[in-house]
């Protein structure tokens, strides 16, 4: 269904995101995760055709048989919305303040050559099936009358309003509440055709996804189910997440990764993890390769 | 048990917080939003507490409450026997320098036009104390070097900006320091470095802390004693692990059950 490759993210000469390869097939859900500045939300807006001013995709992703990355704009605004559409973060922010919520909804029914009328009725429907109460009535609100989990929900009912093939959700619950994430991941999980769930959050992803890629420093340096990859991880950067994750017991130290992420073209030749790794030694200045079937890592020394 | 051996430093009775809505009619009033209803907490010297709730529960309106940020409609709090409601801002310097707080977000809690060298000394200056070595002294004790004093806030990571803020709430040497969510804006690889920071320094401070989050596993990692918050009330308190292990309340239990670990789903 999606099928990336070699995708390559630039912004002039420092490398964002460097040759990313993975497929979701049709009904999967997959999860991205990595920390701030590893480059998995540029990976997403790089197959929405939403990357910055400036910064530029090469490599392929191709979705249903048709390019959606290197392609004209107008191309790929034929394709955002119907075939691919996203929920971003910040519901408040992504939404038109000015604009009923309703209308918002029909309005990407209209944009790609719906009816006008019969877009505002399935606008309804959606909000319906999103799950808000009294839809019709709340069609008609606008953003700043809703709650932040309600206006999430907009945002999932614009986003699978031309009933696209791929949907892609960018930390969608990070601003919600817990008691409202809870909700919110489990209607994702529901109505989502194909599914690329990016989050920072391990506990999150593991709730959703079925499959985990782990970002870091603009690369994939492990892939597999999530259940092998997070009882059993092989790369030391991942190793390092999950242990960090854990709360243990008041009065323990906590452990955790040395040093902090750093900035964007910063990261050390060969392998980017190298510089906060325990494991690093002279063989981590080549860059390891991510192999393997299935669960696949990109380290010279494997956990295990 | 040793936590409740210190003696009450924060006493908060009966705190009442009423807002209101901006009017929408000539005629009448504006709405009334009752953020906090009758809210009763101590914390003791020494003591770890944490206070749990999600948004709208009422947590960051105690908060101001509790740093005289703001004004209660009703009740008391005593800090270390002294009133401190109703009191203009002069005559509240005692308390400035033994309550300092560590905001949330270290992006917009620290001025991008200031070095941190005034950032971790503006404390100081406002009280009217001398600097002298004392924030080579504090970022040595955060785990910054002292070449950070000459840098500005934009040219540090997240973490290290949160060590900046932690820095300049000790400057005065606080007796209570209070934590707003102090690790939600930050990446898992870098939360453990400051909570470990945290307990260090209230260890070797003998500081008391008062830890918000939305999230009882941090808290309950972090903190002795929790108090749990919805819709403006505390709704249990007690020792954390007992909340933990059993909850009484409704909401607790809801909260506990929400919030996705990954030993629970693996």
């Amino acid at each position: 269904m999606l099928s990336v490759d070699g995708l390559t993210v630039r912004a002039d000469a420092v490398e964002l995101v460097r040759e990313v390869s993975f497929d979701i097939a049709p009904g999967e859900r997959v999860g991205l995760i990595g920390e701030s500045g590893s480059g998995k939300s540029l990976t997403a807006l790089s197959l929405m055709g939403l990357l910055p001013e400036g910064v530029r995709a090469s490599g392929t992703a191709r979705l249903g048989g048709r390019d959606l990355v290197g392609v004209p704009e107008g191309r790929i605004k034929d394709l955002r919305g119907r075939e691919v559409s996203m929920v971003f973060q910040e519901p408040m922010t992504a939404l038109n303040p000015l604009m009923r919520v309703g209308a918002q909804v029909a309005e990407v029914m209209t944009l790609h050559g719906r009816p006008r009328a019969e877009a505002r009725t399935r606008a309804v429907e959606l909000l319906d099936r999103v799950r808000l109460p009294r839809p019709a009535q709340l069609a008609r609100s606008y953003p700043h009358q809703l709650s932040g989990g309600q206006r999430q929900r907009v945002m999932l009912a614009i986003a699978l309003a031309n009933e696209p093939g791929l949907l892609i959700c960018d930390e969608p619950t990070t601003a919600l509440d817990v008691t409202v994430q809870k909700q919110m991941l489990e209607l994702i999980a529901e109505v989502a055709p194909a599914l690329l769930f990016i989050t920072h959050d391990l506990a999150v992803v593991a709730s959703v996804c079925e499959r985990v890629l782990v970002m870091y420093g603009g690369r994939v340096v492990e892939s597999g189910p999530i259940r092998e990859v997070f009882t059993r991880p092989r790369h030391r950067y991942t190793e390092g997440l999950l242990a960090a994750s854990k709360l243990t017991p008041r009065g323990t130290r906590l452990p955790t990764i040395k040093g902090s992420v750093p900035a964007a073209g910063r990261f050390p030749e060969g392998c980017v993890f190298s510089n906060r790794c325990p494991h690093a030694t002279q063989r981590c200045e080549t860059e390891p390769e991510l192999t393997g079937e299935g669960h696949a890592h990109a380290c010279w020394h494997p956990a295990d | 048990m040793p936590t409740h051996a210190g003696t009450p430093l924060i006493e908060a009775r009966d705190l009442t917080r009423v807002y209101r809505r901006p009017r929408s009619s000539l005629t009448r009033q504006g709405e009334a939003v009752h953020a906090l209803r009758e809210v009763s907490l101590t914390v003791r010297r020494g003591e770890r507490f944490g206070i749990v709730g999600e948004s709208g529960s009422g947590k960051s309106t105690l908060l101001r409450l509790l740093c005289a940020l703001d004004q209660p409609t009703s009740g008391s709090i005593r800090f270390d026997g002294q009133e401190i409601t109703g009191r203009p801002e002069r005559a509240l310097k005692f308390l400035r320098h033994s309550l300092q707080i560590v905001f949330q977000d270290p992006m917009s809690s620290l001025d991008p036009r200031m070095r941190v060298r005034d950032l971790v000394a503006e404390p100081l200056v406002a009280l009217g104390e001398p600097v002298g070595g004392r924030v080579g002294e504090l970022l040595d004790a955060v785990g910054l070097p002292a070449s950070a004093a000459d840098r500005y806030p934009h040219q540090f990571s997240g973490g290290q900006r949160q060590r900046i803020a932690i820095a300049r709430a000790l400057a005065p040497r606080p007796q209570v320091l209070v934590a707003d969510e102090p690790v939600s804006a930050l990446d898992v690889s870098v939360r453990g470095q400051i909570l470990n920071l945290l307990a260090d320094l209230v260890d070797e401070l003998g500081l008391t802390l008062v830890f918000v989050s939305h999230d009882l596993s941090v808290v309950r990692h972090v903190c002795e004693s929790v108090a749990v918050m919805n819709d403006g009330s505390i709704v249990e308190t007690g020792p954390v692990d007992e909340v933990w292990a059993a909850p009484q309340h409704a909401y607790t239990r809801t909260l506990l059950q929400a919030v996705p670990t990954l030993e629970g789903l693996l």
